[in-house]
Formats: C-alpha cells, sequence, structure tokens
C-alpha cells in the first residue's frame, strides 16, 4: 500500500489535512476554507479519499467522464460483511448500477430511457398536485396554530414525509406509508455514506432487501396493469427488448428514484427553513416579496448545500491544483467546499439572496450525471417556501435548540427542527 | 475541427472547435452570450438552446431534447437544438447559430 503510506505521510505533515472530520459536520466550512488555500486537493487516510475542494477542480472532475468513473457514487463506505453478501445474493437482491453509477455508454442508454419520464415537462405537468399536497401539509399546521400549539418539529409536520408523497405521485403509488419509504431510504443513505457497525450493516442489508423487493413488485404489478407513472413508462420503452432496458434495469431505476427523491429533497427543505430563519432579514424580504424565492433557494443550496460531497473514481494519474491523484485512487469532491470557493463567489461565508452568481453552485452536479430530479426539487423548494411565507409570515426558530445532523458524510440536514408558527395569516 | 459562428445579441462570435467538443462548451468557452449551459449537457435544462441558421445538417433532436424545447422558455422553431447535442465534427464545418434573445 505504497499509497497510502506515502499520502499518510504527507497528511500528516499538513495540520491543515489533518483537521478533516467527514462525518461530522460542525466546523466543516471552516476547515474547507483552510483547505482550499493550503491543501486544496489532499488524501484522508481515515476514508483512504483524495478529496478536491476548488471549484475549479471539482467542474473539472465532473467533465472528465473519460478519466473518472462514476463507478463508485454509491458504493458503501464500509465494505459489506460476509455475511450479508451471502444473504443478498440468496435472496436474489439484483440491484445493479443504472444511472449515477454507471459510465458511457450503458450510463447513456439508461439515461436516454429514464429522461423520457424524469424532465422538466413531466415535473410542470405534477406541480399543480405537489402545491396541493403542500397546502394539505399547511392547513394541518394552522389547525395547531389554531389549537394554541405554536411550537412545532418542521421535519416531523412537514419536510420529512411530504417529499415521499411527491416521489409517490412520479411512482404511482398511493397505498404505502411514506413513513416506511423514509426508513427505506435513510437507511439505504447510512449504508453507503454512515460508518455503521458490522451488526448494523447485517440489519440495514435485511431493510435494505425489503426495499429492493417492494420495488420489484410494483414493476410486477405495472407489466399486469399499465398506468401513468415512471415504471409503466419504463415498460412500455422496453417493449420486451433488453438492448432498450432489462426487467432487472427497470426494478433498479425505481429502486434508485426512491432514494434520490428523498434525503436530498427533505435535508434541502428542512436546511432552506433553517437558513432563512437564521437570517431573519432575509426571511422579511421573501414575505414582502416572495418573488425573490427562486433566487433565495439558489443562494441557500450555495451556501448550506445539502449533498456535502459526491465520488469518482481516477482511472489514469490526473493532476489537479498540482497535485496528482494515482490511478485507481478514490475521489471525494466537496460540493460545499466548491460552493464556497472564493475565487468564484465574493464573500463566501456570507448568505445573501440577492448573489448575482448563486446559481453557479455545483450542487446538483454537472454534466452527464447531472441530478434528473433538480427541476423537481427546486420546484418542491419555491412551493414550500411560498405556502410557508404566506401562511405564517412570523415564524421563528426555536432559540437555544440543539440540532442533531445526518450522520452521513454526503447528506446534511437537521434530523428536527423546532419553530414557532407566530400564528397564522389569512387561515 | 469545425468553424462555428454563434449570432448572439446581434453579433456575431467565430471560433474553431476542436471534433468531440459540444456546441454548449465552445459556446461557453467563448463567452457567447445568452448560452448558460447550466446542467452542463445532462439534458436537465434548456439554456444552451440556438436556432441552427446555415444549411448543415445536425440530426434530429432525440425524445428528451424534444421534450426540453418545447418546454424551453424562447420558442422553439423548427430548426431549434440544445447545443450541447451539436458535437463539432468536419461535417459541420461553417456552421452558423443563432443565440434566441431571451
Amino acid at each position: 500500500m505504497t499509497v497510502t503510506d506515502e499520502q499518510g505521510t504527507t497528511a500528516a505533515r499538513c495540520p491543515v489535512t489533518s483537521g478533516f472530520k467527514p462525518f461530522d459536520h460542525d466546523g466543516t466550512y471552516e476547515f474547507l476554507a483552510g483547505a482550499r488555500r493550503e491543501a486544496p486537493v489532499f488524501y484522508n487516510p481515515e476514508t483512504d479519499y483524495w478529496v478536491v475542494t476548488r471549484r475549479e477542480d471539482v467542474l473539472a472532475v465532473f467533465k472528465d467522464t473519460e478519466r473518472f468513473s462514476a463507478a463508485n457514487v454509491l458504493t458503501s463506505l464500509k465494505p459489506y460483511p460476509e455475511e450479508l453478501t451471502r444473504f443478498l445474493a440468496e435472496n436474489d437482491f439484483t440491484v445493479e448500477p443504472v444511472q449515477s453509477n454507471t459510465d458511457r455508454p450503458r450510463h447513456t442508454r439508461i439515461r436516454q430511457s429514464a429522461g423520457q419520464f424524469l424532465n422538466p415537462r413531466r415535473y410542470r405537468e405534477i406541480e399543480p398536485r405537489v402545491r396541493a399536497l403542500v397546502q394539505d401539509y399547511i392547513a394541518d399546521l394552522r389547525e395547531r396554530a389554531a389549537r394554541g400549539e405554536d411550537e412545532v418539529d418542521i421535519v416531523a409536520a412537514l419536510t420529512h414525509e411530504m417529499p415521499a408523497r411527491v416521489v409517490f405521485m412520479l411512482l404511482g403509488v398511493d397505498d404505502v406509508d411514506p413513513l416506511q419509504i423514509k426508513r427505506w431510504a435513510l437507511n439505504r443513505a447510512t449504508m453507503i455514506w454512515g460508518k455503521l457497525t458490522e451488526q448494523e450493516m447485517i440489519d440495514a442489508g435485511h431493510e435494505l432487501n425489503d426495499f429492493f423487493q417492494f420495488c420489484r413488485r410494483i414493476v410486477e404489478d405495472r407489466k399486469v396493469s399499465p398506468r401513468d407513472d415512471y415504471p409503466s413508462k419504463l415498460l412500455e420503452l422496453r417493449d420486451g427488448d433488453d438492448e432498450i432496458l432489462t426487467e432487472n434495469e427497470i426494478v433498479c431505476l425505481v429502486f434508485a428514484l426512491l432514494l434520490a427523491g428523498h434525503e436530498a429533497v427533505t435535508n434541502g427543505l428542512t436546511i432552506s427553513i433553517l437558513t432563512l430563519l437564521e437570517h431573519r432579514e432575509a426571511w422579511e424580504e421573501l414575505v414582502a416579496d416572495p418573488t425573490l424565492i427562486p433566487k433565495a433557494i439558489e443562494e441557500v443550496l450555495r451556501h448550506s448545500t445539502p449533498v456535502m460531497t459526491w465520488r469518482r473514481l481516477a482511472l489514469e494519474d490526473v493532476e489537479l491544483s498540482g497535485v496528482t491523484i494515482p490511478a485507481g485512487a478514490k475521489v471525494l469532491l466537496s460540493l460545499a467546499s466548491a460552493n464556497h470557493d472564493e475565487d468564484r463567489f465574493d464573500n463566501p461565508e456570507v448568505f445573501d439572496i440577492h448573489r448575482p452568481n448563486s446559481r453557479e453552485h455545483l450542487s446538483f452536479g454537472y454534466g452527464i450525471h447531472v441530478c434528473m430530479g433538480a427541476p423537481l426539487a427546486r420546484a418542491e423548494l419555491k412551493i414550500v417556501l411560498e405556502e410557508l411565507v404566506s401562511a405564517f409570515p412570523g415564524m421563528s426558530l426555536v432559540e437555544g435548540q440543539q440540532l442533531d445532523w445526518t450522520p452521513t458524510m454526503a447528506h446534511r440536514g437537521p434530523l428536527s427542527l423546532k419553530v414557532r408558527l407566530g400564528g397564522s395569516e389569512n387561515g | 475541427m469545425a468553424e462555428v459562428t454563434w449570432i448572439a445579441d446581434g453579433e456575431r462570435i467565430t471560433a474553431d472547435v476542436a471534433d468531440g467538443i459540444n456546441l454548449m462548451e465552445a459556446a461557453v468557452a467563448n463567452g457567447v452570450p445568452g448560452i448558460v449551459g447550466e446542467c452542463g449537457g445532462g439534458m436537465m435544462c434548456a439554456t444552451c438552446h440556438v436556432y441552427v441558421e446555415s444549411e448543415h445538417a445536425t440530426g434530429e433532436p432525440g425524445p428528451v431534447e424534444e421534450d426540453l424545447l418545447e418546454f424551453a422558455e424562447v420558442p422553439r422553431r423548427a430548426t431549434s437544438r440544445l447545443s450541447c447535442q451539436i458535437v463539432a465534427r468536419p461535417e459541420i464545418d461553417g456552421i452558423v447559430v443563432e443565440v434566441p434573445s431571451a
């Protein structure tokens, strides 16, 4: 392991990079600012990842699909225990890479089909239903406010469950407990990006298989009774032709959607509310002029990035900011750091909803793998904020609360967030 | 290699583009106004929409591109393409594309 030895020495010499705590969200931005200045590309022995912190370098990696593979995007940070691998093999757990973790030409083929359903046009069509859904949650909150219940956990009351129901609209599912889906999605995210013990990993693996078999049942059902939904569309495009998509790939696409549509959106919603209420003047501006909401969302995505890191695998030696990343190296792209790069964003630590170039953040990635749900996520954020500033203009954070963050290296969001509704308007 | 001309804000910008580079990347690299290329060629936005003004054959838009062009903020024309889907090659040497004004 010459690579580890060599780089272990380098890391030890560099006091900046030895402060990297990939699972701990406190102090991350201060650390990253130092890294961008002094060690913009560094090796982290704890995780065996090469961390890339400057926006230009992150962008270069996203663009360079020849020398950087996406194969490790969803790889579990900790290897599966042998017992789990055996269990999954024996239980027809046939997950294979379909989108974010495949390369060309397979990626092109599969994304071409997925994009015929997951695209801005479809999202625009379901927007009125998303708004109606959000208004239902708001109505519940108004009732609570009317009962004198002023303090609520906005995660439990809104942001945790709502995105699951939006994904249900795409999947044509209406008879499932959203909280079960949320448990499965968080379970999957923790398996990939968390640091579970061996036993926790085995338990999580059993849940994972339940989740996968659930997706398989959806696809089996749509084969018999097609509807106007994602699995039915994929089956229609397949039309029995494995060269277009295999049935297993369709199950995997459904499985992937169920993960992708949750953690990031829940965290994006919660972080938006948190960040805006922490910057009261920005919240007040949105109350006075809700047309500023789309700009504010972009600044939240830049300033308080919900997906902090993304991954790639170096296929050959590549030099970035003067550092050679060796062939075979696992690469951790710090999207949070790229979004705070002072070379692109003036006073990057300042939250400013009027910043002219907030939208140049890399929170949805860039290039052939760019997030297929980005327009939908933006619509969900916009609708939720529009409804909240209209219904509860006086909303505020409960002071002195300790925030617990999702315990993963990629996703960042508070597990609960207590707010005061401050009475409701127009209610 | 292909010589590409963009007409944007009434101005003409011409550049030689190496084979394999798409016209969205080339436009961004040459500072062509109005071409944002926000998603980077992942076909999730339509911010690299152009009208092909010359007679060069650039192929038919695929189904995803069709949906995005229909959804684009500026009107779609028969000559509309997402420029991230037009890749420079000798056959399109001399191509002229117009950037729709917002």
